[in-house]
C-alpha cells in the first residue's frame, strides 16, 4: 500500500482567536475605570498625651480665615524672622492663593529645617476643596504629618 | 553573495513578506498568486497585549467607592492608594456609613460598633476610615465626621480625592 505523504505543516486557524479578543478588548475597554481615586491621610490625636513626654518640634498653624484667606503661625520653630512667623494669605475668589500658599509653604521649610508637622484650623464654612488644596501643598513641600483641627 | 553560496542559502526560510507581495512575489512557486495572505500574527500580538494591560488595569483600579453622579471629588497630587477601609459618605446634608444612611447623632454609635467588630476580626485597618464628599462641601459638614472618628478611636483619616 503506497501511502501519501501527509503535510506536517498545520496552520492553525487565527480567525476565531482574533474574534474572541476582539470581544475580551471591547468589553474591557467599556467597563474600565478610567478615573483614578488615591487619598490624602491625615493622622488625628486619640487620646491625651502627658506634655512632658513630647519633644518641641516646629509645627505650623493654618488657619482659615473668610473666603479663602489663610493664616500661617509657626511655634517652636527657635530663631526666625518676625516676618515670617505670622503670616496672612489672601484667597482668590473664595479659593486658597495656590501660588502664593506654595511659595510661602517652601519658605518655611527652607528657614525651618525640621519642620515636618502641619495643623489645619478650618472653620465651619471653609470649603473641603481648599482644605484638600493645602494639604497638598504642604506635603509637595515636605510637610508630610498633618492634623485637621474639629471645630 | 556569501548567503547565496554558503548553506545558509538552502536552509534559510523565505520572507514571508516577499511571499505575499502580489507584484512580485518570491516563494519559489512557478506561478504567481494573486491573492494577498494578511499577517495576522502581528494583529494577534498586538490584540494580546492589549487585552493583559486592559485585565491588569482594571484588576489594581477596583470599584471601593460609589461616587454619585453629582459628586465631585477635590483633586490632588500627593495622594496614597486608597485602600479598603470603612468609609464615611457626605452627600446632601447626610452621612452614610458603607452606604447605609446615618443620623448625625448616631455616628459615633454606629462607628464604635465597627471599630469592635473590626478589633474582633484583627482587621488591619482597624483605625483607619475614609471619608468621601464633594469638594463644593463645608467644612461643617465634615466636622461631625472628623469628630465622631476620633471619639470612636479612628485615627487615621484618608479624604477621598482624585489623582491627579
Amino acid at each position: 500500500m503506497a501511502h501519501k505523504e501527509k503535510s506536517l505543516d498545520n496552520e492553525v486557524n487565527l480567525v476565531p482567536f482574533i474574534s474572541l479578543l476582539s470581544v475580551l478588548i471591547c468589553s474591557l475597554l467599556l467597563s474600565a475605570v478610567w478615573i483614578q481615586i488615591g487619598a490624602m491621610e491625615v493622622k488625628q490625636s486619640v487620646g491625651g498625651q502627658a506634655q512632658t513626654d513630647s519633644k518641641k518640634n516646629p509645627v505650623v498653624f493654618a488657619r482659615f480665615l473668610k473666603d479663602g484667606d489663610v493664616e500661617f503661625r509657626l511655634k517652636d520653630a527657635g530663631k526666625i524672622s518676625r516676618k515670617l512667623k505670622i503670616v496672612k494669605l489672601d484667597g482668590i475668589d473664595g479659593k486658597l492663593n495656590i501660588e502664593a500658599t506654595a511659595s510661602h509653604i517652601g519658605e518655611l521649610v527652607k528657614q525651618v529645617p525640621g519642620l515636618n508637622m502641619a495643623l489645619i484650623q478650618p472653620n465651619s464654612d471653609s470649603l473641603y476643596e481648599n482644605i484638600i488644596k493645602l494639604m497638598d501643598q504642604f506635603r509637595e513641600n515636605g510637610v508630610a504629618d498633618l492634623g485637621i483641627s474639629p471645630l | 553573495m556569501l548567503v547565496r553560496e554558503s548553506v545558509i542559502s538552502e536552509t534559510a526560510k523565505e520572507s514571508p513578506l516577499l511571499m505575499a507581495s502580489t507584484l512580485k512575489p518570491q516563494s519559489g512557486g512557478v506561478g504567481r498568486v494573486m491573492m494577498a495572505g494578511v499577517m495576522l500574527t502581528s494583529l494577534v500580538d498586538a490584540f494580546s497585549i492589549l487585552v493583559i494591560y486592559l485585565l491588569v488595569s482594571s484588576s489594581n483600579s477596583g470599584e471601593m467607592l460609589y461616587i454619585s453622579k453629582d459628586m465631585v471629588l477635590p483633586d490632588a497630587r500627593q495622594t496614597t492608594v486608597l485602600e479598603r477601609t470603612t468609609i464615611v459618605k457626605v452627600e446632601d446634608d447626610k452621612y452614610f456609613i458603607e452606604e447605609k444612611e446615618v443620623p448625625a447623632k448616631s455616628l459615633v454609635t454606629t462607628l464604635l460598633d465597627i471599630r469592635e467588630t473590626l478589633e474582633k476580626s484583627g482587621d488591619k485597618t482597624k483605625e483607619s476610615l475614609t471619608i468621601q464628599a464633594d469638594k463644593r462641601s463645608k467644612y461643617s459638614l465634615l466636622n461631625a465626621v472628623i469628630l465622631a472618628s476620633s471619639h470612636a478611636g479612628f485615627s487615621d483619616i484618608k479624604f477621598a480625592v482624585l489623582a491627579n
